[in-house]
């Protein structure tokens, strides 16, 4: 016993001295030299991310340093021989992108903040407010701290009267004749379009759902020449592979849809390939509009906090749903497309329904990469390939002097595309970005309402009856130049106004406030209708629905029509298309398109 | 139970752990196969190869990898192959017939699995560090060293399994027949990455995959699923295992003439 007393007590000895020399040697493994880890804040526009793998806008690169200075790429490569006092960010385990470029989006709002905290730098606008141009100019051009995108822009777009791109209700200068396109072009390029947009949309790849009347080919053709001859692109919107196929043939520079009727054959596919036509096919709008649900796998994956009110709606708006399988059609098309050499440009079309403004952006990268392009060519799509097709200076690439428009991801996004929702930091000119939204302020408590019918009926006046009253609402808040003023006349509500240009979506009404205090939501579960008596003009009417804390997106509406005599309106709440439309902070009665003066009454407005 | 029969009961288990690791040093035929080919597959394919090959990251992801490798070998060679081979040799049987409780056995063998496992990644880690550069922080290096060491769990529960299903010579064959191909296929030797879809959905069934997605996880180069989900799966399968294994123990009988040389009754 006493043998085995004193060996035991060895063995225990052995053992203590066995993993005290282990931990003593884990302790002498070497550790980097102070590089701040990834993620923690390098204040000024001074910096390297050192032995990284970069994506340099064309290839994947292994143990790479990159020095940025003065809001620009000073030098890359392996091991660079960097100044002692230059603060570094460990770049292992990562991934450095060159800032992501969206080739298809439309600007307002918040939208450029929205793109810039998911990784978005720039973006190529496919038509906006021409006022935002020389502003949007001038802010690209200085390289300094910025909380927005770049915006580089088309502006207003070419269309037919009452085509497509009139209904958002935005001023546009529509086009009958070919004779008016050397003027129409030379007037956009005065306003600052960094190219031309052409619409060449009938609405017949929806199959007969949609029509819009068309540019003809004469002067689409017109447009085309003109823009060339005053040095700036021409790129066409299309959705089917006829008029897609005809533009390439009148010598368009880009495409930026993929038709969505048919699958190019490959002989025609080279055919574009040889014309030197790229395409941004905007998989994601088209993919959400046909059920798919990569947008919505992007947002579970995504912290709430990096939201914006504006891309949660747009992204779970579902107005533009439709069965069929042209999303697949889409893919097939870029599929081939991308065999046969064309170049692809990653764009989204946000923020449609469907979409968000720079959050899109990571699907329409897994939908590329669905579409059968390896990581190397969905990158080069989102970078360097929006950048020389749109002929974008200083952008695209990670290369000595770009612009130090930078995304550091987590993981080998060369393995997997989807690795790009790990942001870990965005520079944008050489600055770090804060992924927060701005605080909008804390949204107040949800109210509940008393149960049974709630009746608003203008009785005792307007502010008198359930909620906080009706207030005057107009696309003001947003930009808009709409106007409208409310009174109280033999016990109904009459409101009249003008709707007129300036947000993309103008609008101009009544808003009932429901809540104790304006904009505080209030819980109507288990009323189901919306119901009130109407009358006015005769011209189209919308009622918007405001829920919790979305202020800033476009809220979810329901048409109804103000005839000349009284008529009762039920609309069943479920209409709404959003997350609960039994949470109501506001009703708006709104009149939209088309623009101009309007007259409607309200009375006996009720939620049952 | 008195503090005096603690003690002994105590000492009965460092004794036991004790006895098994001079009788594993004193059988070159184990100890030395487990200890130096993690070693040298690393620093042929990690060291030498990794960096030119496909990735000069490789060092890295592969110490990682290799040190899971590492610390396999002895939990399923030691546990699968040594008591399935101690069971035909009579050993068991003999030490059945001691007082000795039966987990002191089996917790030998798991100190035997933890201290060979520990040898093999300090090796690797040294390698990695002096031979092909490898710099992670101080709490990275240690934090890999113990979620490494971890791996005994469900290995150990692996290699309990085939050892209570398999019998003497066959014991080795079949050890190899999990080992390797597991390996392979989890994405030890080179990411699974490189595969064929359907062979890394594969990976998703190994607890092997989910023990190295646990490691490149300290270091950023995992496949991003979740902690929680790799932990889980190690769980339940350790649990399911130790079942397995039970059930073998008693399908062949308890006790005695389960553990009778040559295994026939």
């Amino acid at each position: 016993m006493k043998a085995g007393n004193r060996s035991g007590t060895r063995s225990l000895w052995i053992l203590a001295v066995a993993a005290a020399g282990f931990i003593a040697a884990l302790a002498t493994l070497p550790v980097p030299e102070s590089a701040a880890a990834p993620g923690q804040e390098v204040p000024e526009s001074r910096f390297a991310v050192v032995d990284v793998t970069l994506f340099d806008g064309e290839t994947f690169r292994r143990n790479q340093d990159v020095w940025i200075e003065d809001g620009r790429v000073r030098g890359l490569g392996p091991r660079l021989r960097l100044p002692e006092d230059l603060p570094r960010v460990d770049g292992r385990g990562h991934t450095l992108l060159p800032g992501l470029i969206d080739g298809h989006v439309h600007t307002f709002g918040g939208t450029l903040n929205d793109a810039l905290r998911f990784g978005v730098t720039s973006v190529l606008d496919q038509f906006t407010d021409p006022t935002l141009l020389p502003g949007a100019k001038f802010a690209r051009d200085d390289i300094a701290r910025t909380g927005e995108a770049d915006l580089f822009s088309a502006g207003m777009l070419a269309t037919a009267p009452g085509g497509h791109g009139t209904q958002f209700g935005m001023a546009v200068e529509p086009l009958t004749e070919p004779a008016s396109a050397a003027a129409w072009v030379r007037a956009r390029k005065d306003e600052g379009s960094d190219w031309i947009k052409i619409i060449s949309e009938d609405g017949a790849a929806y199959g007969g759902e949609l029509q819009f009347p068309a540019l003809d080919r004469e002067t689409i053709g017109a447009l085309i020449a003109a823009a060339h001859a005053e040095g700036l692109l021409a790129v066409v919107h299309v959705t089917g592979i006829e008029r897609a196929l005809e533009a390439v043939s009148q010598g368009a520079d880009g495409l930026v849809h993929v038709w969505i009727d048919e699958v190019i054959a490959e002989e025609d596919a080279r055919r574009v390939a040889e014309a030197g036509v790229f395409v941004v096919p905007t998989l994601s709008v088209i993919a959400s509009m046909f059920g798919d649900s990569t947008g919505l796998r992007v947002l579970d994956e995504t912290d709430e906090e990096l939201l914006s009110p504006m891309q949660w709606g747009t992204l779970g708006d579902r107005s533009y749903l439709r069965t069929g399988t042209a999303g697949e059609v889409a893919l097939e098309n870029v599929r081939r497309l991308h065999e046969a050499g064309v170049r692809i440009v990653a764009g989204t079309d946000a923020p449609n329904p469907g979409t968000g403004a720079g959050i899109s952006m990571h699907s329409e990268l897994r939908l590329l990469a669905r579409a059968g392009l390896a990581s190397d060519a969905v990158l080069a799509a989102a970078t360097s390939a929006a950048a020389e097709a749109f002929r974008i200076p200083e952008r695209g690439r990670i290369s000595e002097g770009h612009v130090a428009d930078l995304v550091l991801v987590r993981g080998d996004v060369e393995s997997d595309v989807s690795h790009t929702t790990g942001i870990v930091t965005i520079w944008k000119d050489g600055y770090a970005v804060a992924r927060e939204p701005a605080a909008t302020g804390s949204a107040p408590e949800i109210a509940s309402a008393p149960d049974g019918p709630i009746v608003v009926d203008f009785e005792d006046g307007i502010d008198a009856g359930f909620g906080s009253g009706w207030q005057v609402t107009t696309d003001a808040m947003n930009g808009g130049a709409s106007t409208a003023e409310l009174a109280v006349e033999a016990g109904a509500l009459v409101v009249r106004g003008e709707t007129k240009a300036g947000f993309p979506f103008p609008w101009a009404g009544a808003i009932w406030f429901t809540g104790p205090q304006p904009m505080q939501a209030v819980d109507f579960s288990g009323r189901t209708t919306l119901r009130f008596r109407t009358r006015g003009d005769g011209r189209p009417y919308t009622v918007m629905l405001f829920g919790a804390g979305a202020a800033g997106t476009v809220p979810p509406a329901v048409p109804f029509t103000a005839g000349p005599e009284w008529a009762v309106v039920e609309i069943p709440l479920e209409s709404f298309s959003t997350a609960d439309p039994t949470i109501i902070a506001g009703l708006a009665f709104v009149a939209q398109a088309p623009l101009g003066s309007f007259t409607f009454e309200l009375d006996d407005v009720e939620i049952r | 139970m008195t503090a005096a029969t603690r003690a002994h009961r105590w000492r009965i288990y460092v004794l036991e752990a004790r006895y098994q690791f001079l009788m594993v040093l004193r059988e070159p035929a184990f100890a030395i196969p487990t200890l130096l080919f993690p070693l040298i597959f690393y620093l042929f394919f990690g060291v030498v190869l990794g960096a030119r090959s496909f990735s000069a990251a490789a060092p890295t992801y592969m110490l990682a990898t290799y040190s899971v490798f590492g610390v396999m070998g002895p939990s399923l060679f030691g546990f699968g192959a040594g008591l399935a081979m101690e069971r035909d040799s009579g050993v068991l049987l003999l030490k059945r017939t001691t007082p000795m409780p039966a987990a002191a056995y089996l917790l030998a063998k798991v100190a035997m699995a933890i201290a060979f496992g520990a040898a093999v990644i300090l090796g690797i880690f040294l390698l990695g560090a002096h031979g092909a550069g490898v710099v992670l922080y101080r709490w990275q290096w240690f934090a890999l060293a113990g979620v490494v060491l971890a791996g005994v769990i469900p290995f150990c529960a692996l290699g309990l399994a085939v050892g209570a299903w398999s019998r003497g010579r066959g014991a080795v064959a079949i050890t190899n027949l999990v080992f390797l191909p597991m390996a392979m296929l989890s994405g030890l030797w080179i990411p699974i990455t490189i595969f064929p879809a359907a062979l890394q959905d594969v990976a998703n069934a190994l607890p092997a995959y989910h023990q190295a997605q646990l490691a490149l996880k300290i270091i950023d180069m995992d496949g991003g699923q979740a902690t929680l989900l790799h932990v889980a799966v190690l769980g339940v399968q350790s649990l399911a295992l130790l079942a397995v294994a039970a059930f073998g123990f008693r399908r062949a009988g308890t006790g005695a003439v389960s553990m009778r040389p040559g295994g026939t009754s």
